[in-house]
């Protein structure tokens, strides 16, 4: 079971490296996409500029550093969906990532773009993004079609699911699955809202929305409209705790967020393969040492990564160490110095029994 | 072009076939003013509809799937008023996806929309007789209805707002290697949601047959929900797949649109259960019409109520 890091240059590559990171993933946006396109419409999933790369020689230097450290580098391709006009301009900026630039692999959603490049037969090879909601085994059957070697499983997967889908799927493909720090209210695949700097993501603009009850079932009596009213509260406060309990980290700058720590025992036990550490945006550390930054209306930093890498790093030792799994929870929740947000139940990607 | 309805039991295909009637089976008062507009404008635009076919089940929650003995009545119900039947799924996880072969077992034949490609696989590996229809899950549009509308109103668009438009206007249905490999499968037709921001219904050139809804439109959805968190400590609300007694069947949360930076704060938005919902304004049933019109369009499915419906 590998350590995947989000990576944004090659200067943190050593950072990330001597920190425990075993795989590393980045997007690239070439300065042309952002001419045609302007910052509306996303080459992969995360914002234009801040989440990802702007040159060919930038990513270069990052993917032959890396694999100067034995680390491989997947690059992101997952937008949902692809045009005619623009799938011939993806389809030769994956040949280039691929046969130029040395990518090992490509992470995709958008089908046809799957197909596309199932037919190329690039050497970088295909991993199929969790934008592509394969919610069950079936769904990982049909893609096997285009030959990808990885899937990565969406949020909400129980641990029960994501054990019934790795037993199921074991020899076929590798599964991947969400371990920090990203946290989605919806079904990521099904969700066809932007987040334009404009508007911000639907789910957190809905909590500073009016919202009013239309109650028709039994008689509806100020009893009831409490009971929805505090049901809608908790949301609120789930969607914060999603939402990295509003972009915070602890005082130790240790990142909040979703968080699937507690799980690393159950992961490694089911064979799941990669364990992926979402914020791409965290800016270079060409200013390590101060504490954030604000880019793209997100709080991004360079320790957020350093600090959510080191915490994956020592559960999953222990966890390879064979240390007993209560033991190996007590640990996870004691990293951040804050139990009562683990005790919440709201920051947790799985439940473990 | 041809109508259906989507119906949330055979009951509905009791007396007149008609859009007035079916529009009354909503029971939200704040969403009967949106559903008298949209019939008064198709009223307008086509007369009397006469709906040849029918859609019955849900598209975004496997806590709604029917019983197979409902599904059966439906499609009994749909055969005995002279209509086409068409099932609709929704996206599953393995044990939703093992109560769909329950269901499917019982159809002798019509369509099935998947929003799943694990049910496609199914599909066509166990039920061959039966015929399978991308559904509007599938298509990958964004649908943002807070700001997605804004990129029309800039006409004329020119260069990289131009190109932005013809992109968020369009899909993956737009390549035709896309909708070849779809043909090659099997997949009959695929399904979309009327688009804030229009649509470019180009691809349905090539003979892909089109099923759009109306009067609403998906926003997003989810395996978490928040009505399904009402009878649940707090700690455990709002786990994804979790059980629940159907508790969106009771209500419904109403947004409204107060901290748009755009000036649409008069905008609504609807939660039923695990998914959100927009309604179409007037000017977009036009141009829904128009289309139609044109010839782009094979089917227009009129969804009388919130399609969370629980049969």
């Amino acid at each position: 079971m590998k350590i995947l890091a989000p990576i944004r240059a090659a200067d943190e590559l050593e950072m990330l490296a001597s920190s425990g990171a075993e795989e590393l993933y980045c997007g690239i946006v070439p300065r042309e996409w952002m001419e045609r396109y302007t910052a509306a419409i996303w080459l992969n999933r995360r914002a234009p500029q801040g989440g990802s790369l702007e040159t060919y020689s930038e990513l270069k230097q990052l993917v032959d550093g890396a694999h100067r450290l034995k680390l491989p580098v997947f690059l992101t391709l997952n937008a949902p969906y692809y045009t005619a006009e623009q799938a011939p301009l993806v389809l030769d900026l994956a040949r280039r990532l691929s046969e130029q630039v040395g990518v090992d692999a490509l992470i995709v959603a958008d089908l046809n773009l799957l197909a596309r490049l199932s037919e190329e037969k690039l050497s970088a090879a295909l991993h199929v993004s969790s934008v592509a909601a394969t919610l069950n085994t079936e769904a990982i059957r049909f893609l096997l079609q285009f030959g990808p070697t990885r899937v990565i499983l969406p949020r909400s997967l129980t641990l029960a699911e994501i054990e019934t889908i790795v037993a199921d799927t074991r020899g076929q493909v590798e599964i991947e699955v969400f371990m920090l720090n990203d946290g989605c209210a919806f079904e990521e695949g099904f969700c066809a809202t932007t987040h334009h700097h404009s508007v911000g993501a639907f789910c957190t603009s809905l909590s500073d929305m009016r919202a009013e009850f239309e109650w028709n079932g039994p008689v509806f009596t100020r009893r009831r409209l409490a009971w929805l009213s505090r049901n809608l509260a908790d949301y609120r406060e789930w969607i914060w705790y999603l939402n990295g309990n509003g972009c915070g980290s602890t005082p130790q700058g240790l990142p909040y967020g979703p968080c699937g720590l507690c799980a690393i025992p159950d992961l490694l036990r089911f064979g799941v393969a990669s364990l992926k550490i979402v914020g791409r945006e965290a800016s270079r550390p060409t200013i390590f040492g101060v504490a954030s930054l604000k880019i793209v209306g997100r709080e991004a930093s360079p320790f957020k990564k350093l600090a959510s890498v080191r915490m994956v790093r020592d559960i999953v030792d222990r966890a390879r160490a064979g240390r007993p799994k209560l033991a190996v929870i007590e640990r996870a929740i004691s990293l951040r110095q804050t139990p009562q947000h683990c005790a919440s139940g709201y920051m947790c990607y799985y439940k473990v029994c | 072009m041809n109508w259906s309805v989507h119906i949330a039991g055979p009951e509905d295909l009791e007396g007149d076939l008609t859009l007035t009637r079916f529009a009354g089976r909503e029971p939200s008062a704040r969403l009967q003013p949106a559903l008298r507009m949209s019939v008064e404008a198709a009223g307008r635009r086509w007369g009397e509809v006469r709906f040849t076919a029918c859609a019955f089940g849900n598209e975004f929650c496997e806590r709604l799937l029917p019983e197979p003995e409902m599904l059966r009545a439906a499609a009994a119900a749909a055969r005995s008023r002279g209509l086409a039947f068409t099932f609709l799924t929704p996206y599953v996880s393995n044990d939703g996806l093992a109560r769909l072969r329950e269901l499917f077992s019982v159809l002798d034949a019509g369509e099935v929309v998947f929003n799943d490609w694990g049910v496609l696989n199914v599909l066509r590996r166990e039920f061959p007789h039966l015929r399978p229809v991308q559904g509007r899950l599938l298509n990958k549009s964004l649908r943002d209805p807070r700001v997605m509308g804004i990129y029309s109103q800039t006409e004329p668009a020119a260069g990289a707002a131009s190109a932005t438009l013809a992109v968020l206007q369009r899909s993956n249905l737009d390549c035709e290697s896309y909708t070849g490999w779809l043909s090659r499968l099997g997949v009959a037709g695929v399904e979309m949601d009327h688009l804030p921001q229009g649509m470019d219904l180009s691809f349905a050139d090539r003979g892909v047959s089109l099923s759009v809804y109306w009067p609403f439109g998906f926003i997003s959805t989810s395996r978490a929900c928040l009505a399904a968190g009402l009878h649940y400590r707090k700690p455990d609300k709002f786990q994804p797949g979790a059980p629940c007694r159907r508790e969106c069947q009771t209500h419904l949360v109403e947004y409204a649109y107060t901290n748009s930076p755009f000036g649409n704060r008069d905008q609504k938005f609807y939660l039923k259960g695990n998914t959100y919902f927009y309604v179409h304004s007037e000017p977009m049933l036009r141009s829904l019409f128009e289309q139609a019109a044109s010839g782009r369009i094979t089917r227009l499915v009129f969804q009388p109520r919130l399609p969370m419906a629980a049969s």
